[in-house]
This record gives C-alpha cells, sequence and structure tokens, in this order.
C-alpha cells in the first residue's frame, strides 16, 4: 500500500546530572526491528565511564538479545577523542550487536553536546552576524584542531579567514 | 538536573520494488537538521540527498548541504561505510548531518531487510520474520573476557623530580620527530613515507620515528629506506589502549584491537621497551577547565599514568593549553616529557621533536636515551624559524 512506512526508528538520548560530579546519559531505541535502552554513568572531571547498563526488550536478533553484558568491558574508558575507536575495539566484535555499540557511542556524544550546549549557552549573545563570525573564528583560534574539521571552519569559510595554522599551532 | 536531549526520528517508505524512500529529522538543543535520502533495495546504494538546516550555530553552517552529495554512490554494506561517512560528510560538510545520514541509511539497511522478506513471504508464506533474519545473518561467538594484568616498571623513577626546559641540541646530540604517521600504513595519513622522510631531511630533523597505528615496520624495508634516504628513520608504534593512544618503542609484535593498557605494560616490559603516553588531554580542555573542574593535580590520580615512561608534551595536534596541561602533570608526577609533531600531512611534519643530548642512530639507542629521561621536547619549526631570522 502507498504511503504506509516499511520502517520507523525512534531515538532519544538524553542527558541528566545526578550531583556536581556525575553525569548519566541514557540511549532509548524503538523501532519496527528493536526496543532497547543503555545507560551510561559519567564521573568529571575525567569524563570516566564508571558504569553501564543496558537492556534489550525487543529484538529479533539473538546476538542483540544476548550482549547487553558485555556492555561493561567500557567501564574505564574516557568519554573524548579516540573513544569511538576504544569502544569499537572492546565491545564490537565481542557482542555482535552493532545496535547496542552504537548507542553506547550515542550516550558518549550526549555527554560532549551537553558541554557544548553550556559553552553556547554561557557565551555572549552576538548582536550581529559580525560579532557571531567573530565568536567562531575565536573558537578555532582557541582550539586548532577545529580548524579544517567541518565545511564552517574549512578554508574558504569567513570563519578561518587569514587563519595560519602554523602561527596557531 | 536534565542537561540535553536528541531526538531522531527516521520513517522509512518503499517507493517501488527496489527503491527506499527515506526520511530523517534530528532535533536537539542546539541542531535541527531534516534528510531525505533515496536507496535502492538490491545493493543500497545511496541514490540522492537532500539535507537541509532548521536550526544550527555558526553562521557558516549551511555550507555543508552541498557537500552532502559526496555520500551518493556510497554503498552501505560496503567494508568502512561508516568511517567513510565520518571521514567525508563529517569532517567535510558537518559531523551532525554525518550522525543523520548514518541513521537513515542503518534504517534502509533494515527496511531493505523487510523488503526482502515480503519479497520471499510472496514465494513461502509461513515464512516468520526470525525465521527469515536467522537465514540471513550470522551469529557472532562471544570472546572470553580478558583477565586484568598487574604492571611492572623498573626504570621510571617517581621520586626524582626534574625540571624540563625546552633545550637546543648539545653538540653531538640529535633532534628526533617521535611521532609521525605515513600512508599507507597508517589510514589517516597522506602522506607517502618517502615523502615523509624527504620533508623531515629537508627541514633539518636529524631522525624520525615511525609511529603508525598499530602497525610493526618490517625491518628489512626500514633498513632500506635509510640507506636510501641516508637518514635516521626509526620503528615505533601508537597502540590504541583502552587509556588511549600509547607511543610504544621496542615492542615489535603486531598488536591488533584494543589492548588493557596493563597488558600493554607487560608485553613492553617482556620486550624491554618504552611506552610515551601520547596525547593525554586531547579535546579535554575544548571546555573550559572550570567547567569540567580538571585540575593538573586531579588529571595526576588518572590510573593510566601507573603504567607509562615518559609523557608527550607537545603533540602538534593538540592545543596548547592541552599541551602545557600535559607538560603540569608530568613534572608532577616526574616523568620524562617529549615531543612529536603527530604529522598525519606534509606541512606538519617536524612541528614538535625530542632533543637528545646524546647520539641516537639507531632503535638500540633510541631505548637506551629514552630510559634515562634525558631529553626535552622542543618546538623545533618555530626554533628553527627564529634562527633562521
Amino acid at each position: 500500500m502507498d504511503n504506509i512506512l516499511s520502517f520507523l526508528r525512534n531515538r532519544c538520548t538524553s542527558v541528566e546530572e545526578i550531583d556536581e560530579h556525575t553525569l548519566k546519559s541514557t540511549c532509548r531505541l524503538q523501532d519496527t526491528l528493536m526496543d532497547a535502552v543503555v545507560e551510561i554513568t559519567v564521573r568529571l572531571p575525567d569524563l570516566e565511564i564508571t558504569d553501564v547498563k543496558g537492556e534489550v526488550y525487543r529484538s529479533c536478533r539473538k546476538e542483540c538479545r544476548e550482549s547487553a553484558d558485555y556492555l561493561r568491558k567500557i567501564t574505564g574508558v574516557r568519554i573524548g577523542p579516540g573513544m569511538l575507536k576504544i569502544i569499537k575495539g572492546l565491545i564490537g566484535e565481542i557482542s555482535g550487536c552493532k545496535q547496542l555499540v552504537f548507542m553506547v557511542e550515542e550516550c558518549c556524544h550526549g555527554v560532549i553536546l551537553s558541554f557544548t550546549k553550556e559553552s553556547l549557552v554561557d557565551a555572549p549573545r552576538p548582536r550581529d552576524i559580525e560579532e557571531a563570525k567573530e565568536f567562531y573564528a575565536e573558537m578555532v583560534r582557541e582550539n586548532v584542531r577545529l580548524y579544517n574539521r567541518c565545511a564552517a571552519f574549512a578554508p574558504g569559510s569567513s570563519l578561518v579567514e587569514g587563519f595560519d595554522l602554523q602561527e596557531n599551532s | 538536573m536534565h542537561k540535553y536531549s536528541r531526538n531522531k526520528l527516521i520513517s522509512v517508505r518503499r517507493e517501488d520494488k527496489n527503491t527506499l524512500i527515506v526520511h530523517g529529522v534530528l532535533d536537539d538543543d542546539i541542531y535541527g537538521i531534516e534528510q531525505n535520502v533515496r536507496i535502492s533495495i538490491p545493493d543500497l546504494e545511496v541514490l540522492e540527498i537532500n539535507g537541509k538546516w532548521n536550526r544550527w550555530t555558526t553562521p557558516e553552517c549551511p555550507r555543508a548541504i552541498p557537500v552532502l552529495q559526496e555520500a551518493v554512490g556510497f554503498r552501505i554494506e560496503e567494508e568502512g561505510f561508516s568511517g567513510k561517512v565520518h571521514k567525508i560528510i563529517g569532517r567535510k560538510a558537518c559531523r551532525h548531518h554525518a550522525n543523520l545520514l548514518l541513521e537513515c541509511c542503518y534504517s534502509a539497511k533494515e527496511a531493505a531487510l523487510i523488503a526482502k522478506w515480503e519479497d520471499k513471504k510472496a514465494e513461502n508464506k509461513g515464512l516468520t520474520f526470525k525465521d527469515f533474519i536467522n537465514g540471513e545473518t550470522k551469529n557472532t561467538a562471544p570472546a572470553q573476557v580478558e583477565k586484568p594484568a598487574s604492571a611492572g616498571r623498573d626504570f621510571v623513577q617517581r621520586d626524582e623530580v626534574k625540571k624540563k626546559s625546552f633545550n637546543k641540541k648539545e653538540e653531538g646530540g640529535t633532534i628526533i620527530d617521535l611521532h609521525m604517521h605515513s600512508s599507507p600504513a597508517s589510514p589517516c595519513s597522506s602522506v607517502p613515507v618517502d615523502q615523509l622522510i624527504y620533508d623531515a631531511k629537508s627541514i633539518g630533523l636529524d631522525g624520525i620515528c615511525l609511529t603508525d597505528h598499530n602497525y610493526v615496520w618490517d625491518k628489512d624495508v626500514v633498513d632500506e629506506l635509510r640507506q636510501k634516504h641516508e637518514f635516521i628513520i626509526l620503528r615505533g608504534n601508537e597502540i590504541t589502549t583502552d587509556q588511549g593512544d600509547m607511543l610504544v618503542f621496542g615492542l615489535y609484535k603486531d598488536i591488533q584491537g584494543i589492548i588493557r593498557l596493563e597488558d600493554l605494560r607487560k608485553e613492553v616490559d617482556k620486550a624491554g621497551g618504552f611506552i610515551i603516553v601520547a596525547h593525554p588531554f586531547r579535546g579535554f580542555l575544548v571546555f573550559n577547565v572550570g567547567e569540567l573542574g580538571l585540575t593538573p593535580e586531579k588529571a595526576m590520580e588518572r590510573p593510566l599514568f601507573k603504567y607509562v615512561d615518559a609523557v608527550e608534551v607537545l603533540n602538534g595536534k593538540v592545543t596548547e593549553k592541552e599541551n602545557s596541561f600535559a607538560l603540569k602533570v608530568a613534572e608532577g608526577l616526574g616523568l620524562p616529557v617529549t615531543g612529536g609533531s603527530d604529522a598525519h600531512e606534509v606541512s606538519e611534519v617536524g612541528t614538535y621533536a625530542t632533543v637528545f643530548p646524546v647520539s641516537v642512530k639507531d632503535e638500540n639507542d633510541l631505548i637506551n636515551a629514552l630510559k634515562t629521561g634525558n631529553y626535552s621536547p622542543i618546538a623545533f619549526k618555530k626554533e628553527r624559524e627564529k634562527i633562521k631570522r
């Protein structure tokens, strides 16, 4: 039948502050084939994963129904650059359930984005586009790693005009 | 208290026997994105993408939209598909668009499976999805859980806190870039090894260490390179552990996957090698330190520092703040400090290096020199420019 969906996916990731030193990031997935939740507890300031829980409520794949216990192997890993390689390396192959591994990654990204949001909320509100450009240009100068990491910070963008990689590194 | 939410909604419908239409929406506290993707069912190839921003941050984020077209032709089941999306769409367009595109593509993969089952069911009415899928996919046998191992280290003396100055080379000393990546040994590098050596030599370095990711260079190949270029070329390895990346010298075992740092320490001790923790605070100071509350004192408590012999405090891929934070931590722990460019591109060769006061001609010399703790990192290119002026 036309216009009837053959697949629908709903994924929600949320980050909650438990106390001054602890965050909890939860990824909930509900789609046509799977219903699962992954929750990680993260300790500040190291962003170290101190606990991981996973539960698969519904899946037609045996490897997913039986994989949640393997998630514990990532306890001790710190959230930050290079974490995806570490997470995939520790649980990617043994769990056999790509979806659960992806949900862990989503939880970790959520934690990083919660800090990004905080920085943006705390930043002074630009009065015009020139001020906004200057704010982000300064951000690249401060964090040289951002240079050429996306279209907005790539050569040709007004945000990196006159940026000298060598001078700023 | 709630800090952040991201919602993604993906819907897939079958346009015709061979085509899926995917609509993806990403909405979080920061971004609002939509994508429409057409995907062929038989080979799971991306046929068409249209993306748009509803909310974004920088005034230049809209530049990402045309770049999405570079994913047309990608096949979801080809090897390294998600890596390709991260590398091409994530880095050239936007990582949030890459995230949504992956979500759309993997949803399409599931929808294609349902479509194939529906087609099979037309021939075999009793076929359940569960039976169909078990015939299509293989289960992966779980591996054994690794046992933790105790660490041993005999030559780094913690009580000997040495203040390191960024000295220039002494008479008879050697300046080596201890951290660089060549292509194709490191897939993330764009510099062929001959080019890397040519550049290192032309800017005045005395030698380099090839530290490709989890890659052991063949001794004969490196000997040949050394003779061909008449230059000091040494073998190292950047090994990814559960505690981050480690520069390892003197261990020539091919280690694949992620190894526990405790286990790596054991291997390196057996081989009489040396471990330097690479860029230990990469990315940690992107948000201001106050927000995370990370102080050098707290950072010193990280268990990883029990297992390493030295700390890389000048790395070309991190910010100045992150490098100086690493130096404070290393000084606090009394660990020796090194520098390396972490070059992945030609322009990056020799940004930073390590100055040894002694002659280092081969890998044995390097290990012996590293174990003395008597060396210092240098901002090689900047120092060189100053001397030129």
